[in-house]
């Protein structure tokens, strides 16, 4: 597959790494010549130095012959227009990174159906929506939605509350109808054997149908106290977008700490009933002064990754029932467990996992990136595809991946070893590492 | 450079100039009116309306007819705030004229008073007999009224020729409101806008009350002055001389209409979902109409024992409607009231109508922003880093309106409380001071105390007289207009 990165930022170089990885045949592009000279020889791919917005310099790099363009520059700007040409030039898919609401709102089909870019990636709004479910089901750190919202997928950082603590996974294996699939621990992702013991600090991942992951979730994480109080620290694109979904959820009573006057007050008049301060400094006095001690959620969205550790840290530190940092930068993930905060959420992850699902075609439908490395994606067992009719365990084998929840005539299923797929199942599926799976050649009926 | 005029401390005379015609202009084709219904009628002065329209129509023609070159000269805030200040006095004073002509007052002070309070849309009258004047000079009292309804100044933007960005500083200067609204890209448009809307709630006015029973004649002059919020009537007791639930009922709906933001109804009619600021003012401004009553006719039946329900419903309705909305009829003398309800009503006096709209007042969304704004300083107590908005309904208000606000019903408390220690200062009893500078600076008309619903402002000295004409224009025009001519930065030739 040819693929096209415009930009060469965090989320381009990620992008560019993971599919160079996956044996793609990927061009870098970036309008910053130093930028380029320095990642020469860290990539196996091209880079090259030139304005990707510019329909003449792609028609050079021959954007026509090109499967996937993913514009991830800085600039939305230039991420649409880039889109744009390279949709008119011939390319056969297009993602363009959209950061401002302003342009497309909640709903992108504009931009699709008018515009050909076939995927507007936000990633701090989309970022917002994942910090949300995980403050708005309690227990969890991270939730994940698939096939049309009917399997869900959480994450839950055990403390000693939980049952599952110190006990081997084969006697509380089926905590049916969910199922714990993975295990991530040390900032590694693993996938769950009955051997297993988890430990407090570990996070498990655990998949069932949407309707039953409250009661599993609540069962794993040994508590069901809903989140009342949350706590925002930074009412930047990400802290705004959550505040207002926090405060559709009703029932919670938001604060936002942003420390700019002049964006704390945009902050304040898009809020209808959220608490907005003007607060500057992370210090434990004034988080102290804002109830974070009594918060039933923290979260530390500011723009600087090293504010919101430290930020996530006090809170914890305080007695803040979740702490949830957003870290951008992938240096610091290992900080993450190293400080005891409950988990990180990285927008770069999130628009990584919509080019991918870009990458891997039309049979992956969903994906969800772990921090840990792993990844869990949906798929459709086409008619006549090599999965059809074979047992789960067979196909988990063919396609090196784990079957973890089936969706079958609109019913979830957590299927036993010896379940046979049928022509038109979606699987949800999940690899402790990326792009290992083959699921094109499992689950393509041409394959 | 465009050629300027320098007759004053560096005034625009190219704007004032015509502006202040355009008014005057009015004000004479209003006078030919009456002098036409003189020689319709029964005759009675005719003279004193034809002369000063024969004279004013022709120099104010002249005058609107320099404005072909506002559109070039420079703009300034303060040729605005003077230009309208200058209009509506000098709408008065014309507007005056006839009741000397006719003999109506002796003394130019009280037809000056007469005249002003009938712009300003106050009804406040010095007449003593209305029913013994001359059918003119009622449609002359009537008419001012109505002509200062919406804003004279508004009227004069909507006919003029395109004035361009001057039209828009004295538009903004004569509205009511904390913030500037217009309804479409064009300030003309804008005002044509509210113009119209205003004929046909006038017309319709008439309707009700021909329906209603009135003859043609009284149908005319309360069609006139109820939309306006205005408050004169024919007769001396006011509506309380018709004695008809009918037409009392068709006075609520009016007077009631008269006070709701004619923004209100343009967006309405249009379908627009822009609505919520002015749906929630217009909201609350039902609400406060509904409670006062509900409270008013509770005190009737408690402690005034007014026989029934109905009556006491009937009595509270039509006062709390016609003082909310400033305009001033009454069917009853609520000076006899408990105190608890003549206190009320001063209170309601106070609150105003809708911003936008013919009422006076302190209008019913600075009202709401004021609440909101005192919660909020009491929220900042408990949480002092908080960032606070003024919202309503969604709609966002900036700090500028915030400070607005609150800096107009500073001076706003200033001016009531200087207007009534000067009416005290001229003898009169305290309450009776304090309800004359209310029912003036509110434009309501009636007052309670020797100033009540059974008196006229007969009771006020030649000097309060015209202190009172004062306030009457110092609160039509929202006090920032008027007062910002008094001080001394206004007049130092450097301010642009």
């Amino acid at each position: 597959m040819r693929v096209i990165v415009v930009g060469l930022g965090e989320v381009g170089r990620h992008v560019a790494r993971t599919l160079s990885g996956e044996r793609h045949d990927v061009t870098v592009v970036d309008a910053d010549p130093v930028r380029v000279e320095s990642m020469q020889g860290e990539l196996d791919a091209f880079v090259i130095a030139g304005n990707g917005a510019s329909p003449k310099f792609l028609r050079e790099l021959e954007a026509g012959e090109a499967d996937l363009l993913c514009a991830v520059t800085q600039s939305d700007e230039v991420n649409v227009i880039a889109a744009l040409a390279a949709r008119l030039l011939g390319t056969r898919r297009t993602v363009a990174r959209v950061r401002d609401d302003g342009y497309f709102g909640e709903d992108d089909s504009f931009a699709r159906e008018q515009l050909g870019i076939d995927t507007v990636v936000n990633p701090e709004r989309a970022t917002a929506d994942d910090l949300a479910e995980s403050i708005l089901l309690p227990g969890a750190v991270h939730v994940e939605l698939f096939a049309g919202g009917r399997v869900a997928v959480a994450e839950i950082a055990l403390t000693t509350r939980s049952p599952l603590v110190g006990k081997a996974l084969a006697e509380r294996r089926n905590v049916r109808p969910a199922s714990v699939f993975g295990l991530i621990r040390d900032g590694r992702a693993v996938v769950a054997e009955p051997g297993h013991r988890p430990r407090a600090g570990d996070h498990i991942l655990i998949a069932a149908a949407r309707e039953d992951i409250g009661p599993a979730v609540a069962f794993a994480a040994g508590h069901t106290s809903r989140v009342r109080d949350a706590i925002i620290f930074g009412g930047g694109r990400v802290g705004l977008p959550l505040a207002r979904r926090l405060e559709e959820a009703k029932g919670i009573r938001v604060t936002v700490m942003e420390s700019d006057a002049g964006r704390a007050r945009e902050v304040a008049e898009q809020l209808t009933s959220a608490t907005v301060l003007h607060e500057e400094g992370i210090s434990k006095d004034a988080m102290l002064a804002h109830g974070v001690d009594r918060a039933g959620a923290f979260v530390a969205c500011a723009g600087d990754d090293r504010a919101n550790l430290l930020a996530a840290l006090h809170a914890r530190q305080l007695g803040a029932d979740l702490s949830l940092a957003v870290v951008s930068r992938e240096e610091y993930l290992p900080l993450v467990d190293a400080l005891g905060i409950d988990a990180a959420f990285s927008p770069r992850l999130v628009t990584a996992e919509a080019i991918l699902r870009a990458v891997r075609g039309a049979s992956v439908q969903a994906m969800y990136l772990l921090a840990g490395g792993g990844e869990v994606a949906e798929v459709q067992a086409d008619v006549g595809c090599f999965a059809e009719g074979r047992t789960v365990k067979a196909t988990n084998d063919r396609a090196r991946t784990n079957v973890i929840a089936i969706v079958r005539d609109g019913r979830v299923l957590i299927p036993q070893p010896e379940e046979r797929v049928q022509a038109g199942d979606r699987l949800v599926v999940f690899n402790a590492r990326q792009g290992v799976a083959d699921l094109h050649k499992t689950f393509d009926a041409a394959a | 450079m465009t050629r300027r005029l320098r007759l004053g401390p560096n005034l625009n005379w190219q704007v004032i100039v015509p502006v202040v015609s355009g008014a005057l202009l009015a004000v004479g084709l209003g006078m030919a009116v009456c002098f036409v219904a003189a020689l319709a009628g029964d005759g009675g002065g005719a003279a004193a309306f034809g002369w000063p329209a024969l004279v004013t129509i022709p120099l104010s023609a002249a005058g609107v007819a320099t404005g072909g070159r506002l559109r070039s000269t420079p703009l300034r805030a303060r040729d605005g705030f003077l230009s309208v200040t200058l209009a509506w006095v000098a709408a008065a004073a014309v507007g005056a004229i006839p009741f000397l002509l006719h003999g109506t007052f002796d003394r130019p002070v009280d037809a000056f008073f007469e005249s002003m309070s009938g712009f300003t849309t106050t009804g406040a009258t010095l007449i003593a007999d209305v029913e013994r004047q001359a059918d003119a000079v009622l449609l002359w009292r009537s008419l001012s009224q109505w002509l200062g309804g919406v804003g004279i100044v508004v009227l004069v933007v909507a006919i003029a020729p395109a004035t361009g960005l001057a039209s828009q500083r004295v538009f903004h200067a004569e509205l009511s409101g904390p913030t500037a609204e217009r309804l479409t890209p064009r300030i003309a448009q804008t005002a044509k806008i509210i113009w119209a809307i205003y004929l046909v709630l006038t017309f319709l006015g008439f309707l009700g009350f021909w329906l209603a029973g009135m003859t043609p004649w009284e149908a005319i002059n309360h069609g006139f002055t109820t939309v306006a919020t205005g408050g004169f009537s024919t007769r001396t007791s006011s509506l309380a001389g018709f004695d008809s639930l009918a037409i009392e009922l068709v006075a609520i709906v009016f007077m009631a209409a008269g006070g709701v933001n004619f923004a209100f109804y343009w967006l309405a009619l249009r379908g627009r979902d822009r609505l919520w600021p002015q749906a929630a003012e217009v909201r609350a401004y039902l609400l406060i109409l509904v409670w006062a009553t509900v409270a008013l006719t509770a005190t009737l039946l408690i402690a005034d024992d007014t026989a029934g329900v109905g009556g006491a419903l009937r009595e509270s309705g039509f006062t709390v409607v016609s003082v909310v909305t400033s305009t001033g009829y009454t069917t009853v003398d609520f000076d006899s009231w408990h105190d608890f309800g003549r206190l009320a009503l001063l209170a309601l006096m106070f609150v105003g109508g809708c911003a936008g709209s013919t009422a006076g007042g302190m209008k019913v969304i600075r009202v709401m922003l004021l609440a909101k704004a005192a919660g909020q300083e009491l929220g900042r107590q408990l949480q002092p880093k908080a960032v606070q908005v003024l919202r309503v309904r969604g709609r966002v208000f900036g700090e500028d309106v915030r400070r607005g606000v609150l800096a107009f019903f500073l001076i706003y408390m200033l001016v009531f409380a200087a207007g009534t220690l000067v009416m005290a200062a001229l003898g009169l009893e305290p309450l009776t001071a304090a309800s004359g500078v209310i029912a003036t600076l509110n434009i309501i008309g009636p007052g309670i105390g020797d100033l009540g619903v059974s008196e006229s402002y007969a009771a006020v000295p030649e000097a309060g007289r015209w202190f009172l004409s004062a306030l009457m224009l110092v609160g039509r025009l929202e006090v920032f207009t008027v007062l910002v001519l008094l001080t001394p930065a206004f007049w130092r030739p450097s301010v642009a």
